[in-house]
C-alpha cells in the first residue's frame, strides 16, 4: 500500500527578522522529519506550542515550501507535482477564518467546489451532500457572520470536503469548540475514515488523540519523539499494567505482601489513601486482584500508563514555556 | 479544458463578488448612498477647475471627471483584494488547484460594472449642463469606451493589489495615491501635454489617458476612426497590465511558499 503522506529529512526554517536582535538569523520549525501516514488511516500529530505541527500542515497543503528533504503526497513531490497535489487535499484549520462571512453557508461551498474544478450540476449536488453531512441544511441560507463558532467549523470541514479530497488535513479543528460540537466533530472523522479518507489531524488533546486517532505522533522542536497506536504508546513509558486502589488504616503491611507476589515490581502512593500497584504480566495482575480484595482495599482500577501520560514524560513539564 | 477551468473560475469568483456587493449594497443604497456621493464629487471637481483653470477646458474637465468615476471604483479592487488577506482566506486559495490570478481577476469585478453604470449615468445625466450632448448613435459607444476604460485600469489596480496583498496595511495609500496621480497626471484637470515629458510616457501606459481622449472626441463629435484608435490603445494598455498583474500572482504565491508569508491563522 502507498503511504499518504511520505517525508524524508524534511527540515524547514524561517528567516528571523534581522531588526529582532535575538542573535539568531532563522528558526528551524522542522528537523530531519521522517514521517509516514498510511492510506486511510486516522494519523494524529502532537506536540507543545512551536512543535512544527501546523508547519508540517502547511507543507503538505502546498502553501510553504521545503527547505531540504523530500515530502510526497501519494507518491507525488509537493515541489514538482503541485497542481496534482493539490487536488488531493483539503485543509481544515480551527479558528474563525478563512470563510467569507459575508456570503451564506450555500454560496460558501458553491465556491469552493467550483474552484475545486467541479461544473454546475455537481457544484449544487456536492454542496448539498455537504451541508446534509455537516449538518448545515437548515441554516444554509444564513451569512455565515452571523453563525456560533461551532457552526463556522462544521462549515470549514465541509468546506475542506469540496474537492473531496484523499488526505483531508485538520490543524487543530476543536478548539474553540464546546465539548458536543466536540464529540459531534470526531464522529465525523470517524465517518470520513470508514470512506477510506486517510486524516492528519493535529491537537493538543489526548483525548481527542486516543478515541480518534489510529497512530500518534509525537513531535517536538521539529524532530518526532514517538509514534505509534495511541492505546499501546504507553509501553514506552512503562510496560507494566497498574492496578489502583484505596486502603483504610495502615498498609505497610498489604504493601510488603504484595511485593512479595511474584511479578509484582513496585508499590506506590498516588494519593493519600490511594496507592497503585505495578505488575508485569496478567498473572500478577490477577494475584494482586484477589488479594486486595481479601484485605477490604476498595475502588480498584486496572490501567495502562495513558497518552497523557507519555506526553507528560517525553516532553516534559514544562508548564507555559515555549521554546 | 484548462482554459475552460479558468474561465470557470473567473465566472465563479465573480458571482462571490456580486453576492458580496449585494451584502453590501441594495438598490437604494446603491442609488441614493454611492450614486449621489459620486455625482457629487464630479459637479465637484468640474466645478472647483473652472475656479481655478480656464474655462475652455470646461467640457474636458467635466468629461474628465466623469470617466475618472469608473477608475476610482475600478482602483477599489486594491483595498478589496486585501481583505481577502484579512479574511484568511488566501492560503485556502493557494493551496486549492485553482490559479490565484483567476481568483482575484473575478473576485472584484462587481467595481467595473458598478463604476462603468456611475461613470453612464454621470455623462448622460449631468452632461448637458455642461455643454455635452450626445447624439443616440454615440451612446453605445459611450458604454464601449466606459467599459474598456474601466476593465483596463482593474487590471492596472490587479497589479498594484498584488503589491498590497503582501503589505495589507498600504491597501489605501496604494489606491489614494494611484488614483490621485491618475485624475493629476493622465488629463483629467489638465492635459497630459502640461507635465514634464517622462511623466507624460508613463502616462500613455495608463488606460485612462486613452479612454479620456476616445471619450473626449466622442463628446466633440469626433471622427469614428479616432475614437476606435483610442479604444484600442486603452484595451492594448489593459492587456499590458493584465500580463504583468498574472505574473505578479504567480510571483506572489511562490515567494510566500518559500518565506512563508502566506498566513493562515490569526
Ligand atoms: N512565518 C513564520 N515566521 C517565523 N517563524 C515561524 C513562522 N511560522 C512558524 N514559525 C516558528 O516555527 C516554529 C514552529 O511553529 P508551528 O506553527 O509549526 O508550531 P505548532 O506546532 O503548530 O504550534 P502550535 O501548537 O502553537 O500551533 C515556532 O518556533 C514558530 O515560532
Ligand atoms: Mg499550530
Amino acid at each position: 500500500m502507498t503511504n499518504a503522506v511520505e517525508t524524508r529529512g524534511l527540515r524547514r526554517t524561517y528567516a528571523l527578522d534581522r531588526r529582532a536582535k535575538t542573535g539568531r538569523s532563522e528558526v528551524v520549525a522542522l528537523h530531519q522529519l521522517d514521517l509516514e501516514v498510511a492510506e486511510g488511516s486516522v494519523h494524529g500529530l502532537l506536540g507543545p506550542n512551536g512543535a512544527g505541527k501546523t508547519t508540517l500542515c502547511k507543507i503538505l497543503a502546498t502553501v510553504l515550501l521545503p527547505t531540504e528533504g523530500e515530502v510526497r503526497v501519494f507518491g507525488r513531490d509537493v515541489r514538482t507535482q503541485t497542481r496534482k497535489v493539490r487536488r488531493d487535499i483539503g485543509i481544515v484549520f480551527g479558528g474563525e477564518r478563512g470563510l467569507y462571512t459575508r456570503l451564506t453557508a450555500r454560496q460558501n461551498l458553491h465556491y469552493w467546489c467550483a474552484l475545486y474544478g467541479l461544473r454546475r450540476p455537481a457544484v449544487r449536488a456536492r454542496t448539498e451532500q455537504l451541508l446534509e453531512r455537516v449538518g448545515l441544511v437548515d441554516r444554509a441560507d444564513e451569512k455565515v457572520e452571523g453563525f456560533s463558532r461551532g457552526m463556522k467549523q462544521r462549515l470549514h470541514l465541509a468546506r475542506g470536503l469540496a474537492g473531496d479530497p484523499r488526505l483531508l488535513l485538520l490543524d487543530e479543528p476543536t478548539t474553540g469548540m464546546d465539548p458536543v460540537s466536540a464529540r459531534d466533530f470526531r464522529s465525523m472523522v470517524d465517518e470520513l475514515r470508514r470512506e477510506g479518507k486517510t486524516i492528519l489531524l493535529t491537537t493538543h488533546d489526548m483525548d481527542e488523540a486516543e478515541t480518534v486517532c489510529d497512530v500518534v505522533t509525537l513531535i517536538d522542536g521539529g524532530r518526532v519523539l514517538a509514534a505509534g497506536d495511541p492505546r499501546s504508546i504507553g509501553a514506552l513509558v512503562s510496560r507494566h499494567e497498574r492496578v489502583e486502589f484505596d486502603f483504610v488504616g495502615p498498609v505497610a503491611e498489604t504493601v510488603r505482601d504484595l511485593l512479595d507476589l511474584p511479578g509484582v515490581v513496585g508499590c506506590t502512593s498516588v494519593s493519600p489513601g490511594r496507592h497503585r500497584v505495578e505488575t508485569a504480566d496478567d498473572d500478577a495482575t490477577k494475584a494482586a486482584l484477589s488479594l486486595l480484595v481479601d484485605r477490604g482495599a476498595t475502588a480498584l482500577t486496572t490501567s495502562r500508563p495513558r497518552l497523557e501520560e507519555v506526553y507528560l514524560k517525553l516532553i516534559g513539564d514544562r508548564g507555559m514555556a515555549v521554546r | 479544458m484548462a482554459l475552460r477551468y479558468s474561465l470557470r473560475v473567473v465566472r465563479y469568483s465573480a458571482q462571490n463578488a456580486v453576492a458580496d456587493f449585494a451584502a453590501t449594497y441594495t438598490w437604494k443604497s446603491w442609488l441614493f448612498g454611492w450614486l449621489g456621493r459620486m455625482l457629487s464629487q464630479v459637479v465637484f471637481f468640474t466645478l472647483a477647475g473652472r475656479l481655478l483653470g480656464s474655462p475652455s477646458l470646461h467640457r474636458e474637465r467635466f468629461v474628465g471627471n466623469s470617466v475618472m468615476t469608473c477608475v476610482v471604483e475600478a482602483m477599489m479592487v486594491v483595498a478589496s483584494s486585501a481583505w481577502e488577506r484579512r479574511a484568511g482566506t488566501l492560503p485556502l486559495l493557494v493551496s486549492s488547484p485553482a490559479g490565484l490570478f483567476e481568483v482575484f481577476f473575478g473576485r472584484s469585478l462587481q467595481w467595473v460594472v458598478s463604476g462603468t453604470a456611475t461613470s453612464f449615468v454621470a455623462l448622460l445625466a449631468l452632461g448637458p449642463f455642461f455643454g455635452v450632448h450626445w447624439a443616440p448613435a454615440a451612446v453605445p459607444v459611450v458604454v464601449v469606451v466606459l467599459l474598456v476604460t474601466s476593465l483596463g485600469s482593474y487590471c492596472f489596480g490587479l497589479f498594484l493589489s498584488v503589491l498590497v496583498l503582501q503589505a495589507t496595511q498600504l491597501r489605501n495609500i496604494v489606491s489614494n495615491v494611484s488614483y490621485l496621480a491618475m485624475m493629476t497626471f493622465c488629463g483629467v484637470q489638465v492635459p497630459v501635454g502640461y507635465w514634464p515629458a517622462p511623466i507624460g510616457w508613463v502616462a500613455e501606459c495608463i488606460p485612462i489617458t486613452h479612454g479620456l481622449r476616445a471619450m473626449n472626441a466622442l463628446a466633440a463629435g469626433g471622427r469614428a476612426d479616432m475614437v476606435g484608435q483610442q479604444v484600442l490603445e486603452a484595451a492594448l494598455c489593459g492587456v499590458f497590465w493584465v500580463l504583468v498583474a498574472a505574473a505578479a500572482f504567480r510571483l506572489l504565491a511562490e515567494r510566500g511558499r518559500r518565506d512563508g508569508s502566506i498566513e493562515y491563522s490569526a
